[in-house]
């Protein structure tokens, strides 16, 4: 899978530069809150106990300040991709107990067409595992920065 | 809070999704050691779920996969694509009544 097919799933209602969250459980309210704010899905609820409930299995927090919550749900429609930073740094209680800079929340529903979730997860780690992918994205100022980042990386 | 049946069963789907991604998402380079952990909300879950719902969840899974579908705005069943009448998405919406596919028997959940 190549970054460039990653973009269709990002969308600027999903994309917060300066999050208000310092710790996992607000990270997960305020970017879940957003995409039912947005009309992305229709209840909290159910996500955030599926995110939630992916926190027990280890932490989505991956270290390097990064965390990559996801998770499929019957509550999705399609795969959707929010991306957040946060300058402060929140406490994720991530591997390597360092405070998360980065965060993508990847919603997959509960299929999907050409099975994409597994390959979109995967390619967002990949690119994350890359010191310079990760300079880049803590000093872009727009979504069109973002997005001219991903066509490239 | 998840308070109505169909949302537990959602809920139970969810997890059901989760657990079966685990070695993927191991293999992705994620931490997911606490399968114990899901294992345990599982039962917690069934426990408010009554018998005969959870015998159709788990008989639909074992022929679909999945069980429970979601229902797109313009009323199509995802799991077949045929669209369901106006006076059936009314119902539904609600959340509060298990309604099935006309289509393809499985349980619908609204968007
Ligand atoms: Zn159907």
């Amino acid at each position: 899978m190549k970054a460039q097919e990653l973009l269709k799933y990002f969308n600027e209602d999903l994309f917060i530069l300066d999050v208000k969250a310092k710790n996992k459980d607000e990270l997960l309210a305020e970017l879940v809150d957003r995409f039912v704010e947005k009309s992305y899905i229709k209840k909290s609820d159910i996500v955030l106990e599926m995110l939630t409930q992916r926190e027990k299995l280890g932490s989505t927090g991956i270290g390097k300040g990064i965390a990559i919550p996801h998770g499929r749900t019957t509550s999705a429609s399609e795969v959707m991709i929010a991306f957040a930073r946060s300058k402060d740094g929140i406490d994720y209680e991530a591997i390597d107990s360092k405070p998360v800079h980065l965060v993508f929340m990847i919603i997959a529903p509960p299929q999907d067409e050409n099975n994409m979730y597994l390959p979109i997860l995967g390619k967002i780690v990949e690119i994350l595992n890359k010191s310079k992918n990760r300079k880049t994205l803590l000093s872009i100022e727009s979504f069109v920065e973002f997005i001219d980042f991903l066509a490239e990386a | 809070m998840i308070k109505k049946e169909l949302e537990l069963l959602v809920a139970l789907q969810d997890l059901d999704m989760m657990i079966s991604d685990i070695s993927e998402v191991k293999r992705l380079g994620f931490e997911a050691e606490g399968e114990d952990n899901l294992l345990k909300a599982r039962e917690e879950l069934i426990s408010k779920i009554s018998k005969s719902l959870l015998y159709s969840y788990e008989k639909l899974k074992k022929h679909y996969k999945r069980a429970i579908v979601p229902v797109k705005e313009d009323n199509t069943c995802l799991g077949c694509f045929i669209k369901l009448p106006t006076s059936l998405s009314t119902k539904g919406r609600a959340d509060s009544e298990v309604i099935y596919c006309e289509g393809c028997g499985r349980i619908l959940y609204w968007l």
